[in-house]
């Protein structure tokens, strides 16, 4: 990963795994909570954290040519989106680094770490073969 | 379900690498009809600038982040290639825009999430200390 290690757009942390409260007493839930919003703050006034938010747990999906619509859950509950952060760090050790901090890891939640495209890399390749056919 | 939100929505898009299986002409009429409709969401000022995701990654997970497994996450349909936030009131309005996508055409998918005002897990420990209140009085 060494020479992929670099993100000038930064990193997005998206939050897997939407059940972790179930096992857990009101008093615990309640700590994992504010950990997470204090980690967040403190992510924030280090200038780290740019965006961030919780997600509700209903929602829709819309898919495919015919543009069905239809209900969540959109996974199963280990794998779906419960919240985000968007990061400014330079590399993705970083964004790991901070990743691991993560106040719901011992609950089975599980960070997904993706460096965020300055454009569409569709795009991109695009004019990357563009450039090639000129040759 | 409350369908009125102050907070706006999220739209997540999910896909396979389908734009391998496209033509250089097929391909740029897409990424230009998608640019198009993000600029006009834009400049409608219902949507803020999106972000595209590297098809790259790692998950952390186990207690303390220990475990470190790289993505890619190059086969699975369920992938997210990128997100828009948008600043409109009601899911309706959020679907509706998720429908005219010009990306929906190649059998992607958009799942569409309501941005919370309050953290879930805090609403419901609330809720909970609630509950054990009622229990024991």
């Amino acid at each position: 990963m060494s020479t992929q290690n670099q993100s000038q757009n930064g990193y997005m942390l998206l939050f897997r795994g939407t059940d972790l409260r179930k096992g857990l007493s009101p008093e615990e839930l309640q700590k994992v909570t504010d950990n997470w919003m204090a980690w967040f703050k403190r992510l924030t006034q280090e200038g780290k954290a740019v965006a961030g938010n919780p997600l509700e747990r209903e929602g829709k999906v819309v898919s495919g040519k015919e543009r069905v619509v239809s209900d969540g859950p959109f996974a199963e509950a280990k794998e779906a989106i419960g919240g985000y952060f968007l990061l400014d760090v330079a590399t993705m050790d970083e964004a790991v680094a901070i990743a691991r901090e993560c106040p719901g890891l011992p609950y089975g939640i599980r960070v997904e770490v993706r460096p965020v495209a300055g454009e569409c890399p569709i795009a991109a390749d695009l004019r990357a073969e563009a450039q090639f056919a000129q040759l | 379900m409350n369908t009125q939100q102050q907070n706006g929505y999220m739209l997540l898009f999910r896909s396979d690498e389908w734009y391998n299986e496209l033509s250089y002409d097929e391909l740029q009429k897409v990424v230009s009809q998608n640019n198009a409709w993000i600029e006009e969401l834009t400049a409608e000022g219902k949507a803020k600038p999106g972000h595209a995701l590297q098809r790259k990654g790692v998950t952390v997970s186990g207690e303390n982040g220990r475990v470190v497994s790289d993505g890619p996450f190059a086969e699975s349909k369920e992938v997210i290639g990128g997100f828009l936030v948008l600043n409109v009131d009601t899911l309706e309005e959020a679907i509706a825009i998720a429908k005219s996508s010009p990306s929906l055409a190649y059998s992607t998918s958009i799942e569409v999430r309501p941005l919370a005002e309050e953290c879930p897990l805090d609403v419901r420990a609330r809720e909970l200390a609630r509950e054990e209140q009622l229990a024991t009085a």
